[in-house]
């Protein structure tokens, strides 16, 4: 009996080391203590920083031993959990656009402004910076790149239905969005309903809206109403493109909009300068054709990244001196070369590398253009709420677009929706 | 076992404590803890917490703060819930019925004596249930999609005309059912084939002798025969079918597809939780859903017993 309860307890013994030692992670504070260096952990995602830079940080650094993780899959989500499990969390984290969900939670993070950022503030573009900055005017999230948007063009198609096709007749000629949905008759005209001006309903209203300088908050918290004539103009807009015929209906980032890009169907859209490689990658047939120019109806932003630092960091000093050497104006012009992650510093702006032709867009030199609409995109206010907000208009959009619903119908709906939302109590 | 190794005596142990008997079996009660940590860590406090959580407001990260019944109400006043129930319940339909008759069939066709190299069906029947349901739902998106879809293709090579699979609010249920069904039919085709194998032989040569046909015998002896072993393929397509997610998650996205058509109540749960941040609500919506699972499940049970008694 004694020798069989022995053997018990060594085989439970022995499933209990097996456990612990299958998930503990001891942190290294010994070895960081014993060669005097600052541990720092960085969580980004792939293509976010270039891990050449990141390599030459550590060389730049000599006292930080840099931890640079790419967090693959959700990254959001990942990253939320270990807020929520508040263990685990990284020193420096990459933040995409979706910064203002986390501005409720400003107290995890490290107001930067305490750590020096003011003295930088006046190389960056003011709208970014101030995305990065709460209503409480805690600065959460040093700028990285941005997405100013711009018209992409097919000049062979424009050319063909008797629209101007030079980048600034265009931009002339086409300068807001009934001059934008009257060449898109054209386009449909001449090429028998074959050609269509743009791509889906929840993009048109997507960018009528990032040309506006106000949303669906107010930076207290409170909700403007859907009568707001930002949202209002937007979804006419939207709404008016869908009932000429002058979209594919083809939804970003599926196999068919690569298709009706590729294959001559779809003859403009307003993107963000990051679709220049979404585009390059899912119309490489189309090479040369396209040009880029300033967009109808104004400059917007889609998009562009932050970098934060945790307040559960130890060496928030050193963390942020790392941050401001990553996203100096030098690196990030280097970043703009090797990642296409478009400067939120205007100073690099004149820089050659901005000024290069490109044979995709027929030997244009986009950057220029990119770098005028990022200098004129108004300060809006998002709040927290807003992906919630922005997701619940375009999904109805889509019911317009796809199902023709009626559009008085869907748009009461909507604001019923919406006010619902706004006035929530689930969160 | 040596007669001093005690846990089979309770004449003996009576006289104790609980307590005092379960530390003096303590290694054996050890040996199996790992178990009952585990599942108190992974199933029991994530049950427990969710129903602390539904009755209350968290965005994930900040404080919790109590809600009351509030997600509650929300919940049942939400027209999106109600389309999600109703979808989840059109797709339920479009699936099972389909899946458990072909099911039915691809067994009894299997059991049929003269079927050759039968391991082999019975291998490829199950292979679908074991393939990536990411995987699958990205097929038949290709499948399905509107433009250069391949049922499309079909379609207009017959000369008739396209059909807007993806943007039509039963063509999307139909194209979710038709994953279901290609996914699960081989899963219940085994299952009744084992029920099928359990008839004893005998009851088919006596039916025969009395002069009974094919038909009479399927009817007669092979259905009332199977009837437990069809409770219990309702009964998990039931739960199955209240749980979809992957499938309208990977082939319209977090939104249900147009019209939200195909937004489901786990899609519609995994959406206000995990892409809105209302983890309490995502938590009511939770039990919201077990509740309909149980309703809906004792109301097949019921249909499904009924018949027979």
């Amino acid at each position: 009996m004694i020798r069989r309860k022995r053997t018990c307890w060594t085989a439970m013994i022995m499933a209990c080391v097996l456990l612990i030692s299958g998930c503990s992670v001891w942190p290294g504070q010994d070895d960081a203590a014993s060669s005097k260096k600052v541990a720092l952990t960085l969580w980004y995602w792939n293509r976010s920083i270039d891990d050449k830079l990141i390599a030459r940080a550590k060389e730049k650094f000599p006292n930080i031993e840099l931890t640079a993780q790419k967090i693959g899959g959700d990254f959001k989500a990942k990253l939320k959990t270990t807020l929520a499990a508040r263990s685990g969390e990284p020193d420096i984290v990459a933040l995409n656009d979706w910064i203002m969900e986390l501005f409720p939670s400003e107290d995890r993070f490290y107001n930067l402004y305490d750590l020096g950022a003011g003295e930088v503030e006046d190389q960056y573009l003011p709208w970014k910076w101030k995305q990065g900055v709460t209503p409480n005017g805690q600065m959460i999230g040093f700028p990285m790149d941005t997405g100013p948007t711009a018209l992409f063009y097919r000049a062979d198609l424009f050319k063909e239905a008797g629209l101007p096709s030079e980048p600034e007749e265009v931009a002339r000629q086409i300068d807001n969005w009934d001059a934008y949905a009257a060449a898109g008759e054209k386009i449909k005209e001449k090429f028998d309903g074959k050609v269509f001006l743009t791509d889906n309903i929840g993009s048109v209203y997507s960018q009528v809206l990032s040309q506006a300088s106000e949303r669906y908050f107010r930076p207290d918290g409170s909700f403007i109403g859907m009568d707001s004539p930002a949202v209002r103009t937007s979804w006419d807009t939207a709404v008016a493109f869908k009932q000429k015929g002058l979209l594919a209906n083809a939804d970003g980032w599926t196999p068919a909009w690569n298709a009706a890009m590729n294959n001559g169907e779809i003859a403009s859209f307003v993107g963000a300068v990051w679709m220049k490689q979404v585009l390059q990658e899912a119309a490489p047939d189309t090479s040369g054709q396209w040009r880029v120019t300033r967009a109808p109806g104004g400059d917007g932003n889609n998009g562009g990244s932050f970098l934060s630092i945790l307040k559960s960091s130890k060496h928030p000093k050193e963390a942020f001196e790392l941050i401001r050497w990553l996203q100096s104006p030098e690196n990030q012009l280097e970043q703009y070369q090797t990642l296409n992650l478009f400067p939120s510093a205007p100073g690099v702006f004149d820089k050659p590398a901005l000024k290069e032709k490109e044979t995709f867009f027929g030997g244009q030199a986009t950057g220029t253009v990119f770098a005028e609409s990022a200098q004129h995109v108004p300060d809006a206010f998002f709040g927290e709420r807003y992906p919630s907000v922005h997701n619940i208009i375009t999904r109805r959009l889509n019911d317009i677009a796809k199902q023709n619903a009626d559009p008085q119908q869907v748009w009461s709906d909507t604001v019923h929706r919406v006010e619902r939302e706004a006035a929530s109590v689930k969160a | 076992m040596s007669p001093d190794s005690g846990p089979f005596h309770p004449d003996l142990d009576r006289q104790k404590s609980l307590w005092a008997r379960i530390w003096e079996h303590r290694a054996l009660y050890a040996a199996i803890s790992p178990f009952y940590i585990l599942f108190a860590v992974f199933g029991l406090f994530p049950i427990a917490f969710s129903l602390y959580l539904a009755f209350h407001k968290w965005d994930g990260i900040g404080v919790m703060t109590y809600n009351g019944l509030n997600n509650f109400k929300y919940m049942l006043t939400d027209a999106e819930f109600w389309q999600a129930v109703g979808n989840t319940f059109m797709i339920w339909i479009y699936s099972t019925i389909p899946m458990l008759f072909f099911a039915l069939i691809i067994a009894f066709l299997l059991h049929a004596p003269f079927v050759k190299f039968r391991t082999l069906f019975r291998v490829g029947y199950f292979l679908p249930n074991v393939t990536s349901i990411v995987a699958v739902a990205i097929i038949f998106g290709a499948l399905f999609a509107n433009n250069y879809g391949f049922l499309n293709y079909l379609l207009q090579s017959i000369g008739l005309p396209v059909v807007e699979w993806l943007n039509a609010p039963w063509g999307i249920k139909v194209a979710i059912s038709s994953m279901v069904v290609w996914r699960w039919t081989g899963y219940n085709a085994i299952i009744y084939l084992a029920g099928l194998q359990s008839i004893p032989q005998t009851l088919y040569e006596a039916a025969k002798i009395d002069g009974a046909s094919a038909v009479q015998s399927f009817f007669r002896i092979t259905i009332p025969m199977l009837r437990p072993v069809i409770l219990f393929t309702v009964i998990t397509s039931t739960i199955g079918g209240m749980q979809l997610f992957t499938e309208p998650q990977v082939l319209v996205g977090n939104d249900g597809g147009s019209g939200a058509a195909g937004m489901t109540i786990v899609l519609y749960l995994y959406r206000e939780s995990f892409i809105n941040n209302y983890f309490g609500y995502g938590a009511a919506v939770g039990w919201g859903m077990f509740l309909i699972i149980a309703l809906f499940s004792i109301v097949n049970w019921k249909l499904v017993q009924g018949k027979s008694s």
